[in-house]
């Protein structure tokens, strides 16, 4: 067992430690801050396959933006209801028996599957520079499209809570008329 | 000139089109100017047809519109033929038809489908100029389909009244079963000739290479689509019933023109039936027995417009019986002199109705001719014509027909000659009984009737002028002869002159003795015929009862077939069976929707759940079977 | 087993994980993180694929998905405060009605 293999255990384990303490803690901001753990972990994974730019993304992307974004609506929405009270849904028999059979599933798949043909990966192969210039030149206009498509998106969003709030004034405005037969 | 006959054929349909589309809008003068300037200016081209035909010395004039359909090597082509036969119809077609048009702007002022009627009065003409100048059989058929559409709307004009759209409809239903008879003759000439152009398949008849068979089948079959709608037995019973349309549309569709159709489709296709003894045999016969029953008929009748409808029927039956003898142009003939003075007699009629404010009931006038003497005067001299006395025109054609019966070589028979000679005398008697019983005598009116009886507007009594006139003079022109070079008269079995002025005189007796025979029974107030009517009483009611034509019809026809229709088809097919199926369906779709609804409940967890189960079931099947 | 097998099953086991925990738990915005987890474990096998073959367009994939993540987070969350604004909760099935 090679010093690397030692710390893919280590790092995949702190993963799946954070995946399942998720389920339990009851507070959401605990189980973001799981949710952080096992992310941080997998961009450690992903740094020792030798995707740098990944990992580095991963902990910029998910950790610094999507959790932060994530945790603003958390303490925005600090509820106590039956939501915080009761921890799981009607469907915790049937979804524990789902996750059995899906597990099962998948690693019969697994041991079922043949072993991938090894390629040879040259080692600077993801390396920042190889990865920016193929990345730049092949495929940028994808980029952008998903790029286009993020924009669209934030502006429907904002756009939706706008609409929304316009009803409620003119609601509002009708419930002090009195007229509230719209 | 180039394109003058498709010229001819198109000014009725654009009459059609603008009165149809903005008649309405634009009011009752345009309506008159376009309704009755378009089939004038048709008159006029087809006079100037006539002119270059004639120029060209009867050369057939062919006009070639578009190619309709390319079938393998058959082509079939929108063609127009002007022959001398053609002419003549196209000529009393659109004269006749522009007469009526100018009379209808005084029987219709005032109804309030005043564009309506005369836009289908313009589509008529359309197709009947298509049925006369058509070359090929399908265009004729065109035109054949159309005038029936035509006098089916007509018939229905006043749609409003459920017994006139019902008569309108078994018009239409009775030409159906001619219009089989047509189309299995046509495909039958087509697979036997591989054409449709009515001069090539003439020409192939001729030639004598078609079996007599097959010109006898072809020939019998074209037939039933004459009976159809030229109003023969045994499908004669939907032309008295047509009177239920406005009586202008009754002398120019259901008198002068339209009915007409059948004997020149028969005088057309004259190349096939001189090939076809057995067929024109069947015409001859035929055609008798419906001038003959036909008269009889009409000695009962005592709507006005009944009688005119059995008269058109006898004179057709006449027409036939001198087709049926080979004497085609003899029937075109009569059919010509027959279109002046049956309009006359049906305008006539209507300008009397109009003056009795709608009455049609003949018992219930009388002593009407010093009344409107215009009308009287002119519905005189019609009736003469009819009766066949000399010299107005029905004498001329009608002592024609008669001497072919009895000396045509090709089917002239004594007793044909016989029958027919009767069927003259009772057409005499009939229609003087109705002169008689509508202008002379003693009024029945209904006094408040009386009151208001007045002479028709001059657009009316001047066309009744005419057309009274044209009763005089038609019988001079020497049609058969005209027509000779295309249709020529049959051998004689002998050629006695002095038989056939003995004929002649006979026939001028006949008519003298029925004109006698009427004064006799109706002049002293009808009260001799009632007393004949008392004694036969039985023959009487089968009489008025038209020979039960119409019961025997329902009870053989009407009632199984309404039995199937509905025990059948519509209880057993429709309702159980589509129906069934397809509700059934429904149901199967709303109780598996029901199911399926329950499933959606609204809850996120649930979905996923459903996702999860999915995704597993993928995997498994992936992993199984990929 | 082999570190590829091993990583694989990984995967699967988080992308498991996160499904089931969209299921169990009850707060909304906890099934949004098990979202994420699940989008997690989907990465995680496209790298190790990715690097198994030394294919460049898996790791552009990978930054899709990235994107595609964001902007999902972008519209989800002011969704759920949307919802909470008029329904007060982050129960899920008091929003039951909303299937119409």
């Amino acid at each position: 067992m090679t010093i690397e293999t030692v710390f893919l255990m280590v790092f995949a384990l702190g993963s799946l430690t954070g995946a399942v303490a998720m389920f339990f803690l009851r507070h959401p901001m605990r189980v973001a801050l799981a949710l952080i753990g096992t992310m941080v972990s997998l961009a450690a994974i992903y740094a020792q396959l030798g995707m740098h730019v990944i990992a580095v993304f991963q902990v910029l992307v998910y950790v610094g933006a999507v959790m932060v974004f994530m945790i603003y609506a958390i303490m925005l929405l600090d509820v106590r209801d039956r939501s915080f009270t009761e921890r799981f849904s009607p469907l915790l028999v049937a979804g524990l028996a789902g996750l059995l059979l899906l597990l099962g599933v998948l690693i019969d798949g697994l041991l079922r599957g043949q072993p991938f043909p090894a390629v040879d990966v040259p080692p600077d192969a993801f390396s920042v520079s190889t990865f920016a210039i193929v990345f730049m030149e092949q495929f940028w206009v994808y980029f952008a499209l998903t790029a286009v498509l993020l924009l669209v998106a934030e502006i429907a969003a904002s756009a939706v809570i706008d609409i929304r709030r316009r009803g409620q004034d003119v609601a509002a405005v009708r419930a002090e008329r009195g007229d509230d037969h719209g | 000139m180039n394109g003058l006959l498709t010229l001819l054929v198109l000014l009725p349909l654009a009459g059609f089109l603008v009165n149809g589309l903005l008649g309405r809008r634009l009011g009752p003068v345009f309506v008159n100017v376009v309704g009755v300037g378009l089939p004038l200016a048709a008159f006029g081209v087809a006079v100037w047809a006539w002119r270059i035909l004639e120029a060209g010395g009867g050369e057939p004039l062919i006009e070639t519109v578009f190619t309709w359909a390319l079938v393998g090597e058959h082509v079939f082509e929108v063609s127009f033929y002007l022959d001398r036969l053609s002419a003549v119809m196209a000529l009393i077609v659109t004269g006749v038809g522009a007469l009526i048009h100018i009379y209808s702007i005084g029987y219709m002022k005032g109804d309030e489908s005043y564009a309506r009627y005369f836009a289908y009065l313009n589509l008529f003409l359309f197709f009947m100029l298509l049925l006369v100048l058509g070359r090929s059989l399908l265009v004729l058929f065109v035109g054949w389909e159309g005038v029936g559409l035509a006098s089916y709307l007509l018939i229905g004009f006043w749609f409003q009244d459920v017994d006139k759209a019902r008569a309108g409809r078994k018009a239409f239903i009775t030409n159906r079963v001619g219009d089989a008879g047509f189309l299995l003759g046509m495909f039958l000439i087509f697979t036997a000739v591989g054409t449709l152009e009515m001069d090539q398949i003439n020409e192939a008849f001729a030639g004598g290479l078609i079996p007599v068979g097959i010109a006898t089948a072809a020939g019998i079959l074209l037939f039933i689509g004459a009976t159809g709608k030229s109003a023969q037995i045994p499908l004669h019973v939907w032309l008295p019933d047509a009177m239920a349309g406005p009586t202008p549309v009754s002398a120019l569709i259901h008198a002068a023109t339209m009915v007409t159709a059948g004997v020149y489709l028969v005088a057309r296709m004259s190349g096939v039936y001189l090939e076809a003894p057995a067929a024109s045999t069947l015409i001859a016969v035929i055609g008798l027995l419906t001038a003959f029953l036909a008269a009889t008929i009409a000695l009962v009748q005592t709507d006005i417009k009944k009688v005119l409808a059995y008269s058109t029927i006898s004179q057709l039956g006449f027409m036939f019986l001198a087709l049926g003898v080979g004497a085609y142009a003899v029937a075109v003939f009569h059919l010509f002199t027959h279109a002046f003075f049956k309009a006359a007699l049906f305008l006539g009629a209507g300008s009397v109705i109009h003056a009795l404010n709608g009455e049609q009931d003949i018992r219930r006038m009388g002593g009407l001719s010093r009344r409107i003497p215009w009308t009287s005067g002119t519905f005189l001299v019609a009736t003469a014509a009819i009766a066949g006395l000399p010299p107005l025109a029905g004498f001329f054609s009608k002592d024609e027909i008669l001497w072919f019966a009895l000396a045509s070589g090709q089917g002239g028979a004594f007793w044909l000659w016989l029958l027919g000679s009767v069927t003259a005398f009772l057409t005499a008697l009939y229609m003087f009984r109705l002169y008689w019983l509508v202008f002379l005598g003693r009024s029945r009116m209904a006094p408040e009737v009386a009151e208001h009886v007045h002479e028709s507007p001059w657009p009316m009594t001047s066309v009744l002028v005419v057309l009274a006139v044209f009763s005089v003079i038609a019988g001079w022109f020497a049609l058969p002869q005209y027509l000779a070079p295309l249709l020529p008269a049959p051998d004689l079995r002998f050629d006695w002159p002095i038989l056939h002025w003995a004929l002649i005189v006979f026939a001028v007796l006949v008519a003298v003795a029925g004109l006698v025979a009427a004064g006799v029974l109706y002049g002293n107030g009808g009260r001799r015929a009632e007393a004949i009517e008392r004694r036969f009483a039985r023959l009487y009611r089968v009489l008025a009862g038209k020979y039960y034509v119409d019961e025997i019809y329902e009870r053989l026809l009407q009632r199984p077939w309404l039995w199937i229709s509905d025990r059948v088809f519509l209880r057993l097919g429709d309702r159980i069976l589509l129906d069934g199926s397809l509700h059934g369906l429904a149901a199967l779709a709303r109780r598996g929707a029901e199911v399926l609804a329950r499933v959606q409940t609204g809850s996120l967890h649930w979905y996923a759940w459903m996702t999860l189960l999915g995704l597993v079931a993928v995997l498994i099947w992936m992993w199984r079977y990929v | 087993m082999d570190d590829t097998t091993f990583l694989l099953a990984l995967s699967g086991m988080l992308f498991a994980l996160g499904l089931v925990g969209v299921i169990v738990r009850r707060n909304l915005l906890v099934m949004l993180m098990f979202l994420e987890l699940m989008l997690n474990g989907v990465i995680l096998s496209l790298v190790v694929f990715t690097q198994m073959l030394g294919a460049e367009a898996g790791a552009v994939l990978v930054f899709l998905v990235f994107v595609v993540a964001a902007a999902e987070i972008a519209i989800a969350v002011p969704i759920l405060l949307l919802l909470v604004r008029t329904g007060r909760t982050l129960d899920p099935g008091a929003y039951a009605g909303l299937k119409g």
